[in-house]
């Protein structure tokens, strides 16, 4: 994962969620199944 | 200036800017307009910001609201902290930083976009928090001094940003060690071809 290539370390990630369903880039978001996320790491001390 | 290859794309960096700044442009001054990607209240709700957090910011803050996560999923920011937002847009999550870090705490809110910048400083003068402060500036050059954050939280930005390599060592050097990162962005679990990559017209959905 490109956060730890970088030097973050402590990754964590949430439940996807679904954030373009009814939106009108719904479909391009299915054509590459695309979801919202949100993430944590740690700058190592 | 000419295409170039900036990270995962061949495109002219200062003109993809300069695109998504007017689609935010937009977003800041028209929310009404409706747009490709969810916005505003319904938006915050879906991903998970409670209620009675949204009622207390300003109406037409919460209107431009244009995230894809939600930063404090993973608990609270604490007192005293020094939070930088990236790409703080409308000021949503920066004007719930500055609650959560109270008066000992800073948060600075970095964004390209004029309208939004001036949304945000707006929304922390009608809230009254005085420990708010914006800047013009871009993901990948943070007007910061190295080590100054405790937290970085973002939403919705990173995937706009070619050069992620180049974002996140820019969030490394801002950050103090041991600081972190609560970061909301979008994951794409299918290749995208790589004209695609260079369409600047498909960044910004």
């Amino acid at each position: 994962m490109l956060l730890e290539q970088t030097g973050f370390t402590d990754v964590v990630m949430s439940n996807e969620i679904d954030v373009f369903s009814g939106s009108k880039h719904e479909s391009d978001a299915k054509d590459f199944d695309t979801r919202g996320v949100t993430v944590y790491a740690r700058k190592p001390a | 200036m000419s295409a170039q290859q900036v990270g995962v794309a061949r495109i002219d960096r200062d003109e993809l800017r300069r695109f998504i700044s007017e689609k935010y442009r937009e977003v800041a001054t028209n929310p009404e307009l409706g747009f490709h990607f969810h916005t505003g209240r319904p938006l915050a709700l879906m991903l998970g910001y409670p209620t009675e957090l949204i009622d207390r910011l300003p109406t037409a803050n919460v209107a431009s609201f244009a995230g894809t996560g939600n930063p404090f999923l993973f608990g609270d920011l604490h007192p005293g902290e020094r939070v930088i937002d990236v790409g703080c847009g409308a000021g949503l999550d920066t004007l719930i930083a500055a609650q959560q870090v109270g008066s000992s705490g800073q948060v600075v809110g970095v964004d390209m976009t004029p309208e939004m910048r001036e949304k945000t400083q707006e929304g922390a003068r009608l809230m009254g928090l005085a420990n708010v402060e914006v800047r013009a500036g871009f993901a990948e050059a943070l007007p910061v001094a190295d080590g100054f954050a405790d937290v970085i939280i973002s939403n919705g930005v990173v995937n706009l940003c070619p050069d992620k390599r180049a974002v996140f060592g820019e969030m490394l050097r801002v950050l103090k060690p041991g600081g972190r990162i609560q970061i909301g962005d979008i994951l794409v679990h299918k290749e995208v071809p790589q004209d695609a990559k260079d369409d600047i017209a498909l960044w910004s959905g």
